[in-house]
C-alpha cells in the first residue's frame, strides 16, 4: 500500500540502524523523547528501540491525549452525562478512563445515555436526530483533533442547531514541551516531533526548542522507517553540533501547517488561562475553551460541573511515565493491578498510552531479553 | 464470557492506533463528494469497513479518487490525486 509498505522495509531498516550506530558517540548516553503517543505505539509495535544502539534511549512523552486528562475532568463529564436530558458522546478510549467515582462506562451501566462516536460529526448527527434531547460532545485531543471539533461547531451554528454542546478539553502541545524542558527531572538530547499535530500547526511552533533550549527536533512520520530515520537525523545534528527543526515527514507535513484549520480553531476557540495536565500539574495557556462567539455551545457555560481537582491513585505513576521519568514497567502496579482490561491509570487505557503499548507489544521483547 | 460480553469488555481499538482518539491520521480515498464540504471516503487498507463521511473543507479542491489524511472525521492533508 502506497505510503505504508515502503516505510516498513526490513532491509532499509537495518541499513538506517547501521548508520545510526556509526553516527553516535559510543562513550555518550543519548535520551530522545518521542512526544506523540502514536510514535510510542509504533516504537513498541515494530520494535524500533531494538534496532537502536544500547546508548540511544527513547523516552516517552505526554502526547497521548487520553492519558493527560486529569481525573477531575472525567468527573465533570460524568456529572453532565448523568443529566436525564443529555446524550453524552465521546471517543471510545475516553469511556474507560477512571475518574474519582468510576468511568463513563460505569455511568452508562447505571443508566446514563453515553454513546461512543468516531468523530464530532457523528455527535452532531445524533443531535439532529434527537431534537428533544441535548447532545454533549466530550472533546479531547491536541491540535490534530481540535479542527474537527471547530468545524463541527461551525456547522452546528450555521444550521442553527441548539441542542448540541461541547465540553471542551482540547490541549496544545507546545506548553507541556516547554514545561518538560524546564524540568530538572529530565535531561533530554532531542525530540521526535509529533507528525500529525504538525500537519495542522506546521513546524514553526517547534522552533523554540533549538532557539531557547539548544536541542534538535525532527518532525516524524509514524512508520518504523520514519522513526529510525528521525533518530538518525537527530544523531547527525548532535554529531555535527547543530540543533534545528527538521521535517522528516515532509511528504505529509507542510512547514507552515494548515492555515484553514488554524483559522477555524482561531474562530471557535480561545486559550484557557491554565489547565491541569495529568502528571504535569497546571500549565498556563495550554488548553482551549470555546470563544465568546460559540458560548451558546459551551457545556461548561450551560451546566454546573463539580470542577474539583482529584489526586491520582497513590499506586499509579502515570505522571512519572508521562514525563518520561520512569518506563512503564518500572511502575509498581504495571501488569499486575493495572492492565488494559482493568486500568488504574490513563496510560494503560489508550492504545496510544505508553503503558498499554508496552503491555501489548514491548513486554515480550523484554521478557526475551531478561531470559 | 459470551461474544457480546467479550465485545463490551474489549476496547474497540486495542490492537491498533485509534483513528480518533490519538494523534493519528489515516490515508483514505475519496469515493464521492456529498456536498456541503463533505465526502464519502474509503480505507483501502480495511476494505471490509464501511465508508465514512469526512469533512474536506480544510484541504482545498478535491475529487473522487484523491487520497486525504483524515483525523477525527476531518481531512487535514491532501496527499495527492488518483495516482497517489
Amino acid at each position: 500500500m502506497k505510503y505504508v509498505d515502503e516505510f516498513r522495509d526490513a532491509e532499509l531498516g537495518r541499513a538506517v540502524s547501521a548508520e545510526i550506530a556509526s553516527t553516535v558517540d559510543a562513550s555518550r548516553h543519548y535520551k530522545v523523547m518521542e512526544v506523540c503517543g502514536g510514535h510510542t505505539h509504533s516504537i513498541y509495535k515494530y520494535g524500533v528501540d531494538d534496532l537502536l544502539p544500547p546508548n540511544v534511549e527513547l523516552v516517552h512523552g505526554p502526547g497521548c491525549p487520553v492519558c493527560v486528562i486529569p481525573m477531575g475532568r472525567v468527573d465533570d463529564g460524568i456529572a453532565v452525562a448523568r443529566r436525564p436530558e443529555v446524550i453524552f458522546t465521546c471517543f471510545g478510549d475516553m469511556l474507560r478512563v477512571p475518574g474519582a467515582n468510576g468511568t463513563l462506562l460505569d455511568a452508562k451501566a447505571e443508566g446514563a445515555d453515553v454513546r461512543m462516536v468516531y468523530s464530532p460529526l457523528d455527535a452532531l448527527r445524533i443531535a439532529r436526530e434527537n431534537p428533544e434531547r441535548v447532545v454533549v460532545f466530550f472533546a479531547i485531543g491536541f491540535e490534530t483533533t481540535a479542527p474537527s471539533t471547530a468545524l463541527t461547531l461551525r456547522r452546528a451554528k450555521d444550521e442553527g442547531i441548539e441542542n448540541f454542546l461541547c465540553l471542551c478539553n482540547h490541549v496544545t502541545i507546545v506548553p507541556p514541551l516547554r514545561a518538560l524542558l524546564e524540568s530538572p527531572d529530565l535531561q533530554l538530547d532531542g525530540f521526535i516531533g509529533p507528525g500529525h499535530v504538525a500537519t495542522v500547526v506546521g513546524a514553526r511552533p517547534f522552533e523554540f526548542i533549538p532557539i531557547d533550549y539548544q536541542k534538535p527536533i525532527v518532525i516524524s512520520g509514524f512508520e518504523p522507517l520514519d522513526l529510525l530515520q528521525s533518530v538518525q537525523m537527530i544523531m547527525r545534528q548532535l554529531a555535527e553540533g547543530r540543533c534545528e527543526v527538521e521535517n522528516q515527514y515532509a511528504r505529509v507535513v507542510p512547514y507552515e501547517g494548515n492555515s484553514a484549520a488554524l483559522r477555524a480553531m482561531g474562530e471557535v476557540f480561545e486559550l484557557r488561562p491554565h489547565f491541569e495536565w495529568r502528571g504535569l500539574g497546571f500549565i498556563s495557556q495550554s488548553a482551549l475553551r470555546l470563544s465568546d462567539a460559540y458560548r451558546d455551545f459551551d457545556a461548561e457555560a450551560r451546566y454546573e460541573v463539580p470542577n474539583v481537582r482529584v489526586a491520582d491513585p497513590k499506586a499509579c505513576q502515570c505522571g512519572e511515565v508521562l514525563k518520561g521519568v520512569i518506563k512503564p514497567w518500572e511502575c509498581k502496579v504495571f501488569g499486575s493491578a493495572c492492565t488494559p482490561e482493568h486500568a488504574i491509570g490513563t496510560c494503560m487505557v489508550s492504545p496510544e498510552g505508553a503503558c498499554a503499548a508496552y503491555y501489548t507489544y514491548g513486554r515480550f521483547a523484554r521478557e526475551r531479553e531478561v531470559v | 464470557m459470551t461474544g457480546d460480553e467479550q465485545a463490551w469488555a474489549t476496547p474497540a481499538c486495542v490492537d491498533e492506533h485509534c483513528i480518533t482518539c490519538g494523534d493519528q491520521g489515516l490515508p483514505l480515498r475519496i469515493v464521492a463528494l456529498e456536498g456541503a464540504g463533505l465526502a464519502r471516503c474509503r480505507d483501502e487498507a480495511a476494505p471490509s469497513e464501511p465508508d465514512t463521511t469526512v469533512d474536506v473543507q480544510l484541504v482545498g479542491e478535491v475529487a473522487p479518487g484523491d487520497l486525504v489524511l483524515v483525523h477525527a472525521g476531518v481531512a487535514l492533508v491532501h496527499l495527492g490525486g488518483v495516482s497517489a
